[in-house]
């Protein structure tokens, strides 16, 4: 990636195509859009970084403005940017303070998680936090496991691996859905690909669309010194969160300027991870049958990375197993934004793209990478959901 | 470094590109669409312009476009129609059955142009029309009803209301009626507002303000704001409570229908199978001799590559990105092909009639869509060219980018399903 690109203000030409495509726009009058908020106040803000307009809170960060864009102008980042500006004119409520720090709410639930679960499931505990905190009492919390993933994670040594991973699982699958990370180790192993872990921080993605920033330039800081040692030692970055990854690649360097070239080249979604494996003929093609069919929900931050969907091009090789692409667009959980009491009408509303779809297809499961997707997909339309690794370790006998 | 392996590969999201991908997954091939943006269907009026005004008389607007069309072998035979004129007719039969079997049946009228009124209350020849815009016989109706809202951007229905009444020869006896309406939304988008009318409030809360305006005889005009989802119908909805016809009127984007049909060529090719991907940017072409092996491309930062037998350029020309340019020096981004340009590259009036040169500027091919260098050569064999990456069109005057778009992108996709497995 080149190191000097910066926000590309005057690609702008107006064309409206990011408001157009925007899910937000589309089904509220609280959001001034994204080329209002984005380009068209950018200007005003290199001057004036008060120049932001409030209804900047309503940007749920999923990035489709960036990948619509023809002209290669990131407005989501702005956009980003600006929320942070505003938070730090204006203060952010306890509640997004909260909702943004993903990994202390996760480390202080781990001294009791399944008290945290039963009694996230309260209804009375979940309509006081609607009333004292605006956190919507109707969107479910994810469950937290008894375990962590790297609690669970036991290395296997490998004598000739043919090729070297640090798995990096992010705070949802450390945290929510550990067989995620588990199923990735077995089929890594199951193919002679070493992989190994480490305590990271959270990717700060969450901080971001709270309008945390220095709370999450502190985290990619941290993060950054660690992977850029483990990728200069030979491994390979690899991500099943697809907001993780894009964090990482891309927006360390668009938001805070840091210097991410080898971990831009080195990090890999798992399945772009296993394609190139595939490519190289050094994936075991011996798949069990799986006699089932899934619709697939594509995560808009997989979407803004703009090489399509590795996963599939790998489940199209497991016999008889039928994934249909839902095509939704984005799901309106956008991580904690759909948990906020103003914004959770906004969030469902989108969702119903993903209700319809389901109705079209007739599918009775799901599968997608991203964990707060899963839990969106699941709660619009009561569907299991899976992570595609899920299915491919299952293809494996594993 | 990722490799995706596709048969035929489309670059560009377009019209071109998105036709080209209908018709080329036909021949049972692998088709893949990538492309940097959104691609601009999405900003254009959602008709399709086929030849706008007469040859010898500027001023007058075209009464058989394929009549016309059929003449520039002689009178401009660099022009690209030229190039798809076997494939004209067919492909847009081809274009109307697909928008048929999807529920929005493009009207043509009867091998004429339409003349659909625009937000400025200006009239514009265009030969196909989604069912909410083919508007006929304006000057037959008792009364007009022009439709704004307080809270939209973007459109004065006082000011298309003042032109059309000058502009629109209607008899004495039409009465023109603006109704603004008021929304319990604050603040509109067009897209905003489309959304509220595929809801029963948005329905209601239009239809109370309007219906005492409505006499016999009334049509009513809406901005392009009539809904963005292709099940729901929210023009028959309006039609049906109000008992008057509903049309919409081309506006500046965003607007409505050119989504609309966005939508549906997208929901047609997931239906057959294409792979589509939006947000990478292709930045060059590995090429042996007159072939293209690999084409790479840059997403998230990252590069990552593309290769296949055919590949289709349907980037666009300057807006799109297609091209790029700097003083003196017009360049295409991927393959480095070859542009054609002229002397003068702009009018010195902005608004000229004559159009600007740089519009004319664009790849030359042969008829079979091939890239040919400045001798005449076919400098790459199995890259095919389409819509505004075509040289010799003036679109802005000829009105003809959205059926140049059409033509091309058929014929490449067909030709790219002929190529050998």
């Amino acid at each position: 990636m080149s190191q000097d690109r910066h926000l590309i203000l005057d690609n702008c030409i107006k064309c409206n195509i990011c408001v157009a495509n925007c899910p937000v726009v589309k089904v509220t009058d609280q959001y001034a859009g994204p080329k209002q908020n984005g380009p068209d106040l950018e200007r005003f803000r290199l001057d004036e970084p008060a120049a932001v307009h409030p209804s900047i809170g309503y940007c749920s960060n999923c990035k489709t403005c960036d990948f619509v864009c023809p002209s290669g102008v990131n407005v989501a980042t702005m956009n980003c940017k600006a929320k942070g500006e505003y938070v730090a004119l204006n203060g952010a409520p306890l509640r997004d303070q909260v909702l943004g720090r993903v990994e202390l709410i996760c480390k202080a639930a781990q001294i009791a998680p399944s008290i945290v679960n039963w009694a996230a499931g309260v209804g009375p505990f979940r309509a006081m936090g609607e009333a004292l905190f605006g956190v919507a009492a109707q969107m479910p919390f994810p469950r937290f496991a008894t375990k962590t993933f790297l609690q669970q994670f036991k290395p296997k040594k490998i004598a000739h691996p043919k090729g070297k991973v640090l798995y990096y699982p992010g705070c949802y699958v450390n945290y929510y859905t550990p067989e995620v990370g588990l199923a990735l180790a077995k089929v890594f192993a199951h193919n002679g690909i070493e992989m190994v872990v480490d305590d990271f921080n959270c990717c700060g993605l969450p901080t971001v669309s709270n309008g945390l920033m220095d709370a999450a330039k502190a985290y990619g800081v941290n993060n950054l010194a660690k992977l850029n040692r483990y990728i200069k030692e030979g491994y390979a970055v690899v991500t099943t969160c697809p907001s993780c990854n894009l964090m990482l690649r891309q927006e360390y360097h668009e938001l805070f300027d840091m210097d991410t070239t080898l971990v831009t080249e080195n990090t890999y979604d798992a399945f772009e991870y296993l394609l190139m494996c595939h490519e190289k003929g050094q994936l075991d093609r011996n798949l069990k049958r799986l006699p089932r069919r899934y619709g697939y929900h594509q995560p808009c931050h997989l979407r803004a990375v703009g090489y399509g969907v590795p996963s599939l091009e790998i489940l199209r090789l497991i016999p008889e197993l039928q994934v249909t692409a839902l095509d939704a667009g984005c799901c309106g959980l956008s991580g904690s934004y759909g948990f906020k009491k103003e914004k959770y009408p906004i969030a469902r509303e989108i969702g119903q793209n993903i209700v319809r779809a389901v109705a079209d297809t007739g599918v009775k499961q799901a599968v997608t990478e991203c964990g707060m997707c899963q839990l969106q997909v699941n709660h619009v339309t009561g569907l299991p959901v899976v992570h595609p690794i899920q299915l491919l370790a299952e293809a494996y006998g594993l | 470094m990722m490799n995706k392996k596709t048969d035929v590969l489309i670059i560009g999201a377009g019209l071109s590109g998105l036709l080209a991908a209908a018709k080329a997954v036909e021949s049972g091939k692998g088709v893949t669409v990538a492309a940097k943006g959104m691609g601009s269907l999405s900003l254009s009026s959602g008709c399709i312009d086929l030849w706008g005004y007469d040859i010898d008389d500027p001023q007058r607007v075209c009464q058989n476009p394929l009549a016309q069309i059929a003449r520039l072998n002689e009178v401009n035979p660099e022009h690209p129609y030229t190039k798809v004129a076997d494939v004209l007719e067919e492909s847009l039969r081809y274009f109307q059955g697909l928008t048929e079997r999807y529920g929005c049946p493009y009207r043509d009228n009867g091998g004429a142009n339409w003349l659909l009124p625009t937000a400025l209350g200006t009239f514009r020849p265009s030969f196909l029309a989604p069912p909410s815009m083919a508007l006929r016989d304006l000057d037959k109706a008792k009364r007009i009803v022009i439709v704004g809202y307080e809270e939209l951007k973007d459109f004065y229905p006082e000011v298309m209301a003042s032109n059309l009444a000058r502009n629109g020869n209607l008899p004495e006896s039409v009465k023109l009626t603006v109704v603004k309406l008021r929304s319990a939304w604050k603040k509109l988008y067009a897209t905003t507002l489309a959304h509220r009318l595929e809801q029963a409030e948005g329905i209601r809360e239009a239809v109370e303000q309007i219906k005492a305006h409505i006499v016999d005889g009334t049509v009513v005009l809406f901005p392009p704001v009539l809904g963005e989802r292709l099940d729901i119908d929210v023009t028959g909805q309006l039609a049906k409570a109000l008992g008057a016809p509903v049309y919409e009127v081309a506006n500046i984007p965003p607007a409505l229908p050119g989504q609309r049909l966005q939508q549906l060529l997208l929901k047609h090719l997931r239906n057959a199978g294409v792979d589509v991907i939006i947000g990478c940017t292709f930045t060059g072409a590995k090429v042996e001799g007159n072939r293209c092996l690999q084409v790479t491309a840059e997403g998230a930062g990252k590069t990552f590559t593309f290769s296949a037998k055919t590949y289709i350029l349907a980037t666009g020309a300057f807006v799109g990105g297609g091209l790029d340019s700097r003083i003196g020096e017009a360049r295409e981004v991927i393959f480095n092909l070859p542009v054609r340009t002229a002397e003068k590259w702009a009018s010195g009036e902005f608004l000229s009639m004559n159009g600007h040169g740089f519009n004319r500027f664009g790849i030359a091919v042969n008829d079979r869509l091939q890239p040919l260098d400045r001798e005449g050569r076919v400098c790459l064999e199995n890259v095919r060219i389409t819509g505004a990456n075509l040289a010799g069109a003036n679109g802005p005057i000829e009105k003809c980018g959205n059926g140049i778009a059409v033509a091309s992108g058929y014929k490449a996709g067909k030709l790219a399903g002929e190529v050998a497995q």
